[in-house]
């Protein structure tokens, strides 16, 4: 789509003629929150860096209005990907030069601390300590210029959640995003247009570009090929059919909590604790549409501007206000016909708000003919919380001064009252009707320090494989409440520095 | 990534335009069908070799009931065999009524005068803010622009140790 100011280290579809072998350094399977950050720092300490991406690149300026034809282009198979379970739920990956951080939310936030010490009781993880991490998280909050939003950038349905929020006296905090002064487009899942949100695209692999990394789009990895015990690099394809073959002295997986244990399982990968794919947390999201009596025009300020916390240690890690465009409310909502037409003009005047459930199970990915595909079972503790959390997201907005509230399951009536959400929702409801997203995938190839419980060491490393590292939220081993973006990012770093101070060994 | 409606998924499409979209859509039902063969274009590979199968199923599952397939049902036949599978029998129909409730009420909502009739002019909007954020933050903006490329080693004295 780009190739005017394309970087003369970038190289597309349009560029690969014919069946092409790459020597390097470092191959990085992967530009995301994972892979983009190794590559950024490893290019600057003098490596030879080469990045895969199986999705396109793009520029500021290719991000437009488009809702449909952005989600076509910058999300894997058009944002249709779904974990298996009663629910199903849908879950969205960006697939572009930048990964996921080119369509979230860019909500930063480190790990709790309390998330942290899990990880070190149940996964030996000792130094994973907010000390030892805090350089890292640092550094990534310089890069991606992690700061509060600008006032005037906040819109009305974030003000009317903080409303709700003070009304009941709970807890709500002005998010940290990665933006260099958002100007509230409200675009951010469809690529930030105004160029303000600090996404890997325009901040880690601009970096790594500078410092001489070569990023490959439009290059789908099949395998990762070995020598014995030891990775020696890739095997993919790119968009236009050309083998694309990587020979490197140091292999890192970054594609994702769901990609990632599937190149590995495809390659040949076993891990002892048998638990690659396993233990795959999902953050499930539920949200509901707020119809307040006047004009909220919520599609005018940033996204997700404030998070309330007040719930943050039951399980219920935040509520936010997430604005998005009637395209997209329209296909989640089970309206139809005239009902449908009546729900969408009032559009200007909708809050959509949802929350963000810490799982407390696990689902997993198999791969099946070389794909992966997710299957999770939303527990009925979770599903019982997640409900719990609807009364109260209700309570908060009527609060505010919604007039009605419309629930995420079908055939569900609307509310007209915190009465009367807490009637209708303190009745069971069976969750096959529930509709249920999330955009964390984690934990599924988790690390730790006993190789029969998990498969990767504290830097990512996989155990008994040499010199191949796994890079993004597969590391995760448990879910950790809050948007993960940031600590991938701080993992990443950490791992890099970890390979630059001992490359002698990985990268001899 | 290719996708092309075939005849019996275009018709049973078109017919449910005036069963999903609001009744200001209608004239719209051509561009909405068409929006949804680009949908179609970025699902799974698997989805794809499914949708056929499921339009025909959903195209002569009316016969028994109503004599006629589905894309012959007058309006409110059309939105009582929905409504059928829409709640079962079987948790395949379910989903397949579900899906193309979403896909034909997104594309319904990309068309520009929906939008415009919900008032969503989004375009102005990122132009106005664009410009905003060039000019007032615009010594911000520099510098965090230049912040992403200069020098800041992770390790002080790092170079490539090669052997």
């Amino acid at each position: 789509m780009v190739t005017a100011l394309k970087p003369t280290n970038v190289f597309t579809r349009h560029d690969l003629h014919h069946d092409t072998v790459i020597d390097c350094d470092v191959v990085i399977v992967g530009s995301g929150a994972g892979g983009a950050p190794m590559a950024a720092e490893l290019a600057e300490a003098g490596f030879d860096v080469v990045v895969l991406e199986e999705g396109g690149y793009f520029q500021t300026r290719d991000f437009t209005a488009n809702t449909s034809q952005m989600v076509r282009e910058l999300y894997r198979d058009g944002g249709a990907t779904i974990a298996i379970g009663n629910p199903p739920i849908m879950f969205q990956e960006g697939r572009a030069v930048g990964g996921s951080t080119v369509i979230n939310g860019g909500m930063s936030w480190r790990t709790p601390d309390d998330i942290l010490a899990r990880w070190r009781d149940e996964a030996g993880l000792d130094d994973l300590t907010p000390k030892q991490l805090e350089p890292y998280y640092d550094r990534v909050e310089r890069r991606i210029h992690v700061a509060p939003m600008d006032e005037d950038a906040i819109g009305n349905d974030n003000w009317l959640l903080k409303k709700g929020a003070d009304a009941m006296g709970w807890k709500i905090v002005g998010n940290l995003r990665n933006q260099a002064h958002c100007v509230g487009s409200n675009r951010c899942a469809f690529g930030c247009p105004t160029g303000a949100k600090q996404s890997a695209l325009v901040s880690y692999i601009p970096r790594a570009l500078h410092y001489g990394a070569r990023v490959y789009a439009d290059v789908r990895v099949s395998r990762i090929t070995f020598h014995g015990k030891r990775a020696t690099g890739v095997i993919g394809k790119s968009a236009a059919g050309h083998h694309v073959v990587v020979r490197a002295k140091l292999v890192v997986a970054a594609c994702g909590a769901i990609h990632t244990p599937a190149l590995l399982a495809r390659s040949g990968v076993v891990s002892r604790s048998g638990l690659l794919g396993k233990n795959l947390s999902l953050h499930p999201n539920v949200k509901v549409v707020a119809l307040f009596d006047q004009p909220v025009t919520g599609w005018k300020g940033a996204h997700q501007a404030f998070q309330v916390r007040e719930f943050a240690d039951q399980n219920l890690g935040c509520f936010a206000a997430i604005n998005l465009p009637p395209s997209i409310i329209a296909m989640s909502m089970p309206h139809r016909g005239r009902q449908l037409g009546e729900l969408m003009d009032d559009y200007d005047k909708m809050v959509l708000a949802g929350l963000l459930c810490e799982d407390t199970t696990t689902g997993q990915v198999k791969t099946i003919g070389g794909r992966p595909q997710a299957f999770y079972q939303l527990s009925p503790h979770d599903a019982a919380n997640m409900q719990r959390g609807l009364v109260l997201l209700s309570e908060l907005l009527f609060a505010a001064g919604a007039k009605r509230i419309l629930l995420p399951f079908h055939h569900a009536k609307e509310l007209a009252s915190a009465d009367e959400a807490r009637r209708v929702l303190g009745q069971p409801i069976a969750t096959k009707g529930w509709e249920v997203v999330t955009v964390h995938m984690m934990g599924t190839a988790r690390m730790g320090s006993d190789r029969l419980a998990s498969v990767t060491d504290a830097f990512g490393f996989v155990h008994d494989v040499d010199r191949l590292m796994v890079s993004d939220a597969s590391l995760f081993p448990s879910p950790c409440r809050v948007n993960p973006m940031e600590t991938i990012m701080a993992l990443a770093t950490r791992a890099a520095g970890h390979v630059i101070d001992h490359s002698r060994r990985y990268l001899a | 990534m290719s996708y092309a409606h075939s005849p019996t998924a275009r018709a049973v499409l078109t017919s449910l335009v005036p069963v999903i979209c609001p009744l200001e859509a209608e004239p719209l039902a051509d561009a909405i069908v068409a929006h949804m063969a680009l949908t179609f274009s970025a699902t799974p590979a698997l989805l794809r070799r499914i949708l056929p199968v499921g339009f025909t199923a959903y195209d002569v599952g009316a016969l028994p009931r109503f004599g006629k397939r589905a894309r012959s049902l007058s309006l409110e036949q059309a939105r009582t065999y929905y409504a059928r599978w829409e709640r079962g029998p079987t948790p395949m129909h379910v989903q397949f009524a579900r899906a193309i409730n979403q896909l034909m009420s997104l594309a319904c909502y990309e068309q520009p005068e929906m939008m415009e009739r919900v008032g969503y002019r989004v375009g102005p909007w990122i132009e106005q803010v664009t410009k905003k954020r060039l000019t007032v933050y615009a010594d911000d903006v520099r510098a965090q622009e230049r912040q992403i490329l200069a020098p800041d080693p992770l390790r002080p004295h790092a170079k490539k140790e090669v052997a």
